[in-house]
């Protein structure tokens, strides 16, 4: 059946057709739509499946391997930096095994577009010493799902499916299954301490020893079913170019662009490979390029003097792929002499293109509240660690310093705290990274004693990956002011308003809380919504639309570098404008926010969907 | 076949859905194609542009200077997207009359104008924009009648309203 699917749906299609029922994990760009795609399956067709996300990634993975423990065909998803914080569970899976199946899809982002790192999945994978696939396309997203889990099954480890943002976000036509004939998996845990169990030293050394075997058995399956095959095909000549994922589409691309042709094999698990036999291979050619992204991890299994890539200088070592670098690197080699035909006419518009910056969107309460802190906890003395989530985007108002990884910033905030007394140490979370990583640091910032404000914003969803949902939200609901009451200290509580006064009273009180205490974190909840969460905006947002009164604007620039609300730029007489496609009617910007009061109500606004 | 188009705008403007829209009229004659998606983290009002490639193509992503079209729902992200526009493209954009001369054929509409004057509801900018586009690229791969037949399958109960709109452009357009 002909079907156009975006690469995630095609993932989540392919873990339905290959009979997986427990699915867990935690969202992350580009992963996220794989998770939530099994859900809609499931709804649609009433299938008997668990797809649940995890409160982390550590907790997404643990729970789905130990269904693929007891016999079922299980899946965990997630991001690339996602996989992190599953690795430990990851490390020992990957000595100990499973009976059913385990398939570990961690989406990769080459190019940074929504992650904090570029690193490559494939070369976790190599570290685990588990098999990788890496699809170039939805179609084979699809194809290598199903091809994964059965894999899993043959080899009992657990296998990763490697995309990367362009497959997961890429649609096109795909062939699947017709029909779909879900046979869930019995789930029976067979009792096997020695292996379940395995205990330093002997026992993991002996699961150590099978690892290293059946690493030699996948790649030799490698070799057998997905390489020799390819290699059979090619004549030989000037040059070899292996690659995988998308880089196999890329390469086919630019050759054909350039009209030049060239042996490709497409690398459908990159690790374990066969060394020698690929090695062997490289007698019919000059030279072999090797195109893959974002790191060096065939290059660096297949190292030869023949072999040009990242590490030689030919092929480029940072950002996604294009083909106008595979272009440069046949320059490099010698294979093309032409000219760049990627290059873009140079045009001079005699002025520059304003950028539109990463900010919040309009309407969006983090950006009163972040006005609000910055208002009575003054940027001069003080110090504003925030964390990984949509209100990241408060850096563009001068209200974060520091960010690192999910949950960092309590227990950075904890460091700073330490390190330089002399300031206000004010640290930003929302509600869903504080539950998956939020929780341990604060109970460390309470037993030691570290003084510092904790604001989490909880707007109860997680917003930035597209408003999955929290444990706040479903099932059992878990009330993030409990969790802090439980640790035994005060929770301070606000629900944000749109009228200003009130958010900026409420951290008056809040900074007298901080300014009266000599040891331990002040803790504040900041209810708020998130303006795109179709369930609860509408209760929240006064739709009250705003004009500028251009006689009181004086053009100061407090809006559109503090406040930096989307909707505002200047026109053409250098006075504040609203865009009216974009403004939420929030009424966020009618106090304080103006110096001189120039947001006024505009009854008239243009009504969005009116 | 092989057709290039990049679709610009930002949050809320519906650039996915020409994507949508145009992949479902190569689906219907069964055309191959590959779209992928730019845009950072910012959600509502950040920039965000589409490719879509319809035809003989192994991956997603238009390089500079290959797109045979750039449809701009907003005059700046048309301008930041422009080295994706091959020599000899088309550029449909909405923009005021202050547009810049560019060496490409521009078929430009201040298209937010007419939704503030009234004539058809903002959410359907990117329907009208398709429109302009429809009616002034010589060799766009798909008929109004295709592209109707998508919106209608995209979602019957707007469809009407869509419809509406994009004649309003090709008839604007005249």
């Amino acid at each position: 059946m002909k079907q156009t699917l975006m690469g995630n749906d095609a993932i989540a299609w392919g873990l339905i057709h290959a009979n997986v029922d427990m699915v867990s994990g935690y969202p992350g760009t580009p992963s996220s739509e794989i998770l939530s795609g099994v859900q809609k399956i499931k709804k649609m067709l009433s299938l008997p499946v668990y797809a649940e996300w995890g409160a982390n990634e550590k907790v997404g993975f643990e729970v789905a391997y130990a269904g693929a423990i007891a016999g079922k065909r299980a899946c965990a998803t997630m991001k690339q930096v996602g996989l992190n914080v599953a690795s430990d569970a990851l490390m020992s899976a990957a000595y100990i095994g499973n009976l059913g199946s385990m398939l570990l899809v961690s989406a990769d982002d080459p190019g940074f577009y929504s992650s904090q790192t570029e690193q490559d999945s494939r070369v976790f994978a190599k570290f685990a010493r588990i098999p990788v696939l890496d699809p170039s396309t939805p179609q084979d997203a699809y194809d290598f799902t199903k091809l994964g889990v059965e894999l899993s099954e043959k080899f009992k480890i657990p296998v990763m499916l490697r995309p990367v943002m362009r497959v997961c976000h890429a649609r096109e036509i795909i062939e699947m299954d017709d029909t779909t004939e879900f046979k869930p998996n019995e789930g029976k845990f067979v009792r096997d301490v020695p292996r379940w169990g395995a205990v330093p030293r002997d026992g993991r050394f002996a699961q150590g020893l099978d690892q290293l075997e059946r690493v030699e058995v996948i790649a030799k399956y490698n070799w057998d079913h997905f390489l020799k095959p390819q290699f059979d095909g090619c004549k030989g000549g000037e040059l070899l170019i292996i690659t995988s994922g998308t880089g196999y589409g890329f390469t086919q691309e630019t050759l054909k662009d350039l009209g030049l042709e060239a042996d490709v094999v497409k690398i459908i698990m990159p690790y374990p490979l066969p060394v020698k036999e690929i090695q062997a291979c490289f007698d019919a050619y000059d030279k072999v390029l090797i195109v893959e992204e974002p790191y060096p991890c065939i290059e660096e299994q297949i190292a030869h003097p023949k072999v040009y890539g990242k590490n030689t200088d030919t092929v480029h070592k940072i950002d996604e792929m294009k083909k106008e670098e595979i272009l440069k690197a046949f320059q490099k080699i010698g294979f093309y002499k032409g000219e760049n035909i990627y290059e873009a006419p140079k045009i001079d518009l005699g002025f520059s293109v304003p950028a539109r910056p990463p900010a919040l969107c309009p309407g969006c309460p983090h950006r009163d509240v972040y006005y609000a802190i910055m208002k009575v906890f003054k940027r001069k003395k003080s110090i504003y660690p925030s964390d990984i989530g949509c209100y990241t985007l408060g850096i563009a108002q001068g209200a974060i310093d520091s960010l690192l990884c999910m949950g960092a910033s309590v227990a950075m905030a904890s460091g700073y705290s330490i390190a330089d007394p002399s300031k206000d140490v004010v640290a930003t979370i929302g509600d869903g990274t504080f539950f998956h990583s939020g929780i341990p640091p604060l109970l460390n910032a309470i037993y030691q004693g570290h003084r510092f404000v904790l604001v989490i914003l909880d707007n109860s969803t997680i917003a930035m990956t597209g408003r999955q949902v929290t444990p706040s939200r479903v099932h059992q609901p878990i009330d993030i002011k409990k969790i802090v009451e439980g640790m035994g200290v005060e929770c301070m509580e606000h629900h944000y308003s749109h009228h200003m006064h009130e958010n900026v009273d409420f951290f008056k009180k809040v900074k007298e809380k901080y300014d009266q205490s000599t040891s331990g974190p002040t803790v504040v909840v900041v209810r708020e919504f998130c303006i795109l969460d179709a369930e609860r905006a509408s209760d929240f947002v006064p739709n009250i639309y705003v004009k500028v009164d251009e006689d009181l604007c004086v053009a100061c620039d407090q809006c559109t570098t503090v406040y930096k609300c989307p909707p505002m730029s200047y026109n053409d007489k250098g006075k504040i404008e609203i865009d009216p496609f974009l403004c939420a009617g929030c009424a966020g910007c009618l106090e304080i926010v103006c110096p001189t009061d120039a947001f006024v109500v505009d009854e008239n606004y243009l009504k969005k969907g009116k | 076949m092989k057709y290039q188009v990049v679709i610009a705008g930002f949050g809320g403007q519906g650039v996915v859905f020409l994507v949508k829209v145009l992949a479902i009229c190569a689906g219907n004659r069964d055309i191959a194609f590959l779209g992928t998606e730019n845009h950072g983290m910012s959600q509502r009002g950040g920039a965000v542009s589409c490719d879509i490639k319809i035809g003989d193509f192994t991956n997603p992503v238009i390089d500079k200077n290959q797109a045979d079209v750039i449809i701009g729902l907003d005059s700046n992200e048309s301008l930041r997207n422009i080295a994706f526009l091959k020599t000899g493209g088309t550029m449909v954009v909405n923009a005021k009359a202050d547009y810049p001369s560019l060496p490409f054929a521009v078929a430009r509409v201040d298209a937010n104008a007419k939704a503030l004057q009234g004539a058809f509801p903002i959410q359907g900018l990117n329907v009208y924009m398709l429109g302009v586009a429809l009616a002034s690229v010589k060799d766009f791969p798909f008929s109004i009648e295709e592209v109707k037949n998508a919106i209608m399958q995209m979602n019957p109960k707007v469809a009407q309203q869509n419809i509406k709109i994009l004649q309003m452009a090709m008839n604007d357009c005249k």
